[in-house]
């Protein structure tokens, strides 16, 4: 009998803190995701594995590309990624002018397991 | 004796020290003048430099309280990174526990990670009460005539700009306090740019501030900072130490905020009142090096 592989929608998360790129993936894979986590945009842009990734998790606030800066580059390269944002910055400013980027949802840190499980849906509808 | 701008022999004005004494016979009339004038264009210069060194430092002091701040809000805004690993660190685990059958070994190792992660912030929360005051260990005996005396040195230059007219009253044989000699400084700056500030549109009475040390009680010693200036309205006294409330044009209204917080994490009290005449008083009180001392029996005016 043939196994048949069933491939898991991977997931990659970019974030410069730690502790949210040693927790996230694990609740991600409670979801059934694939999950890589990144330091940084350009780790991310490096890896090579950006057309497999069919959703993107990632901090805006970070030192080097912003958000904003990376939905740009992805643009350019043609790469339609879903992206989440996800920021420590409670100014509801922010999650329209996101939005208003492009963005499929904007989490405010710490949002709940349902929240982001929302988005996630609504990134791979 | 006279300082004058004059001609010098090549052409260049620059400033002298003229004196001139007679010379004068028995009967004491004037026989002739000895007239001696020194340049002291060099010794001008130095001292303008030095005016503009104390107030570059009294700024950099300023940016040093600035920058500290910056720092402890910093690392606020980042605690909320640590709490947002704590919080999916628990719903990975609920997850996990909930999953037929129980992932027990990673839920065990995600509780693990949650509990580090809760010590983490409530370090980060430690070092930023550390910054606004340091732990009772790092206390130190302080001569709070002499920290005043020092801050009164570097704040000459306000008072000339200002024409603020300052007497001191230090009591003599005051005890030392127990205290962050730089935070209670920091204070003590913050009061008398306060009232400097108060009392630079007063035109109609002289500009004076009175700092006053002196015992409070037998367990605390008071430092007062009075002037003459605009005072403030009876109803604000309650807001006046509230974070972000100023009534200066250009305040930010953080420096009596951070002051009290000071002050109380010395174990000391600060409190403002209205002058009987124009202007207003704020003071604190903070206890003397001894066991147990505190100031909250210190008579506080309501």
């Amino acid at each position: 009998m043939k196994s048949v592989k069933i491939k898991r929608p991977l997931v990659s998360v970019v974030d410069d803190d730690e502790s949210v790129r040693e927790s996230l993936p694990d609740l991600l894979a409670e979801f059934g995701f694939a999950v890589q986590a990144f330091s940084s945009a350009e780790a991310f842009l490096n890896s090579g594995n950006m057309a497999r990734t069919r959703c993107l998790i990632f901090d805006v606030a970070m030192p080097g590309m912003s958000g904003p800066d990376l939905h740009r580059e992805l643009k350019r390269r043609k790469l339609e990624i879903p992206i989440v944002f996800i920021t420590a910055n409670a100014d509801e400013k922010v999650r329209p002018r996101m939005l208003e980027e492009g963005a499929v949802e904007c989490l405010i840190k710490p949002f709940s397991d349902t929240d982001l499980r929302k988005a996630l849906d609504a990134a791979l509808a | 004796m006279v300082e004058a701008r004059l001609r010098r022999f090549d052409g260049a004005y620059r400033w002298f020290l003229c004196r001139t004494v007679p010379l004068r016979n028995e009967a004491g009339a004037i026989v002739k003048w000895f007239s001696v004038s020194i340049d002291i264009e060099d010794r001008k210069r130095t001292e303008e430099e030095i005016r503009s060194t104390q107030t570059k430092l009294a700024q950099m002091g300023h940016v040093l309280t600035m920058g500290q701040l910056t720092a402890s809000i910093a690392h606020e805004v980042n605690q909320p990174l640590s709490v947002s690993g704590i919080i999916t660190n628990a719903n990975t685990c609920l997850h996990m526990l909930a999953a037929n059958p129980p992932n027990v070994e990673g839920a065990r190792e995600t509780a693990r990670r949650t509990i580090r992660d809760g010590h983490r912030a409530s370090e980060v929360v430690k070092r930023v009460r550390a910054l606004f005051g340091k732990e009772n260990a790092a206390l130190e005996p302080v001569d709070l005539n002499e920290a005043t005396r020092e801050v009164i040195a570097l704040s000459r230059v306000r008072f000339q700009e200002t024409h603020a007219v300052l007497r001191t009253e230090l009591a003599e044989e005051l005890p030392l306090v127990n205290g962050d000699r730089v935070q209670l400084q920091q204070v003590v700056l913050n009061l008398i740019q306060n009232a400097s500030d108060a009392m630079i549109s007063v035109r109609d009475r002289p500009r004076r501030m009175v700092i006053t040390t002196e015992r409070d009680g037998n367990e605390c010693v008071r430092l007062t900072v009075q002037d003459a200036g605009v005072g403030f309205e009876r109803e604000s006294l309650q807001r006046l130490f509230d974070a972000f409330y100023t009534t200066k044009s250009e305040g930010m209204g953080i420096g009596l905020s951070i002051s009290r917080s000071i002050i109380e994490r010395h174990g000391g009290r600060m409190w403002a009142a209205l002058n009987e005449g124009p202007g207003a008083a704020f003071s604190f009180s903070v206890p003397i090096v001894a066991k147990d001392a505190t100031c909250a029996g210190a008579a506080v005016p309501s």
